[in-house]
């Protein structure tokens, strides 16, 4: 049987899940200040590496739930923690659900399918950008996908074959 | 446990480590804790962030912020060293 990778040894307070936040944030504005197109793969990058984290600690839904709290928010939804992530760092009125969704699509398909070593806007832009990435992600993990998924949690295929095999 | 981090933040623990040997700032003399409990602090203030590496692994690095400073900090000393020279 596969262990889990050994988690990391420093524990994450609340005050560090708030610097986080602030940090991410601070992406968001950037984002918002700058007529560089690309500014938003900072920004989706920023929310990426957290949850590849979180993920790899086994705890992404329970960060998601603790960043919501943090950020006096609630969701209807099932918690997805991408969603959550740009639900608490973005502004709500420049990124909408429809927004929100799509992004965090992209990222769930990354996470699912992109090489670790493989810097996030590499890989969104060799499949053709977010708009095609999100689509990709209906296909292939969504509702209507073709194949099935082996694993339910991303990054943990990639980590299994990458730490152990 | 080896914790992986990036070359500034090994500079800035291990400072920290060498100090709490010399007994100035601290009681314990274990590598590992001085290293995490730094990196704790360093997360807080928003200077270390950890992230997943290209082998799979949870490592550190400097967050943007602080490389920014540090870049910052660097120029000033080279303009000074500069000015100085003239």
């Amino acid at each position: 049987m596969l262990d889990r990778p050994t988690p990391a040894p420093v524990r994450c307070s609340m005050e560090a899940l708030e610097a986080t936040l602030r940090r991410i944030e601070g992406e968001w504005e950037h984002y918002q200040s700058t007529r560089d197109r690309d500014a938003v793969y900072q920004y989706l990058s920023a929310v990426f590496e957290l949850v590849a984290v979180w993920e790899h600690e086994g705890k992404a839904v329970d960060f998601a739930r603790v960043i919501l709290w943090l950020r006096h928010r609630s969701v209807q939804n099932k918690l997805e923690p991408f969603a959550a992530v740009i639900f608490c760092t973005a502004d709500r009125q420049k990124v909408d659900y429809r927004t929100r969704s799509k992004w965090s699509r992209v990222l769930r398909y990354a996470a699912e399918f992109k090489d670790l070593d493989e810097p996030l806007v590499a890989y969104i832009k060799r499949k053709g950008g977010i708009n095609k990435c999100a689509a990709r992600f209906a296909r292939r993990l969504g509702r209507g996908r073709r194949t099935e998924v082996t694993t339910h949690r991303p990054l943990d295929r990639q980590l299994r074959q990458r730490t152990f095999l | 446990m080896t914790i992986l981090m990036d070359e500034i933040l090994q500079e800035i623990v291990d400072q920290a480590y060498g100090a709490a040997c010399l007994g100035r700032t601290s009681d314990f003399s274990d590598q590992d804790m001085v290293f995490a409990n730094v990196l704790a602090e360093l997360e807080v203030t928003g200077d270390a962030m950890r992230y997943v590496d290209a082998e799979g692994r949870i490592a550190w690095k400097a967050t943007p912020c602080l490389r920014d400073y540090l870049m910052d900090l660097q120029l000033d000393a080279e303009a000074e060293f500069e000015a100085e020279d003239v």
